[in-house]
């Protein structure tokens, strides 16, 4: 592919994965910090596929995008319990 | 104003880290090590993608490593949550998400056992596999309410592909009296699926074991500890 396209994406993925990560730490509502958080993994798994490591994005992908933020949104709905 | 001036923080710190690092990316040597895998590996191990050859066979024993650690963390958090438990889930799962874990769960299955049976030919093994095999698994509980079936086999398992890995590992010190030597099984014709040698046998073993610890977890968090 054309090697500005691929940098263009890297740019995009780059900085909205930094301003995700910056509003996941300052945002006040649970929710919506889990989701931000679970963004920049997906956005980290594009960078990886760009990178030339589709292995690892896959397990970035599953784990990071998937398991990990469903494990937040299970540990969410019991801190809202008590 | 705080989030701004913390996104202007990050982004200084990522244009320093292009600046110092800016021969990132461009083409140089290998080291002697790396320039090995790159020249032999394929004479070696027969297998077509280098990056799996080189994890599970090269430096099978740290693989062996890491798939104890994730054991540990594994059994930590089941024996916390089992002292621990969170409860059962209260709420009934929407129709939309019992639809999904009807349809998707299948192929998501596939598709993880093609990355891990194709291991050393295209990108993946056991790792990615096992995680997207835990992934199909996470969508089955998400609509579970009660106990599900496959929950008893997971440590059975995990705890027979954590042996096989050692046993291949034997197998090779016994045979050619090198640990993991990849060369006690038939190399055959590369590209092949059944070619490179215990490669695929112990991308399976990897793929098992993560995919049961992974579920394992998500098994304990969802419907695990059951007694209120």
């Amino acid at each position: 592919m054309n090697p500005d396209f691929l940098l263009g994406i890297a740019s995009v993925a780059g900085v909205s994965m930094i301003i995700a990560a910056v509003r996941a730490i300052f945002v006040r509502d649970l929710l919506s910090a889990i989701i931000l958080v679970g963004f920049v993994s997906l956005t980290a798994s594009v960078l990886f596929f760009l990178m030339d490591a589709p292995d690892v994005a896959i397990t970035e992908a599953s784990i990071g995008a998937g398991i990990s933020t469903v494990i937040f949104l299970w540990g969410r709905s019991k801190v809202r319990e008590e | 104003m705080r989030t701004f001036i913390a996104f202007l923080l990050a982004l200084y710190l990522v244009f320093f880290a292009a600046a110092a690092f800016e021969s990132f990316g461009e083409p140089q040597g290998l080291g002697r090590i790396a320039e090995h895998y790159a020249a032999e590996g394929f004479e070696e191990v027969g297998a077509i993608n280098l990056v799996t050859a080189v994890v599970v066979t090269y430096r099978g024993l740290d693989t062996l490593g890491e798939v104890s650690v994730l054991f540990t963390a594994a059994s930590a958090v089941i024996l916390l949550l089992s002292v621990f438990p969170l409860g059962k889930p209260a709420n009934k799962p929407s129709s939309i998400v019992l639809l999904t874990m009807k349809v998707l769960p299948g192929p998501i299955l596939l598709f993880g056992g093609y990355i891990i049976a194709h291991g050393h030919l295209t990108p993946g093994g056991g790792f990615p596999g096992g995680a997207v095999v835990a992934s199909a698994a996470l969508l089955v509980l998400l609509g579970c309410t009660q106990e599900v079936g496959f929950a008893k086999w997971l440590t059975f398992a995990e705890s027979m592909a954590g042996f096989s890995f050692a046993m291949l590992g034997f197998w090779g010190l016994l045979k050619l009296g090198q640990f993991l030597n990849n060369s006690v099984l038939f190399l055959g014709i590369p590209g092949q699926l059944l070619s490179a040698g215990i490669i695929p046998l112990i991308s399976a073993a990897i793929g098992v074991k993560v995919a049961s610890e992974l579920s394992g977890i998500l098994v304990a968090y969802r419907c695990g500890g059951g007694k209120e």
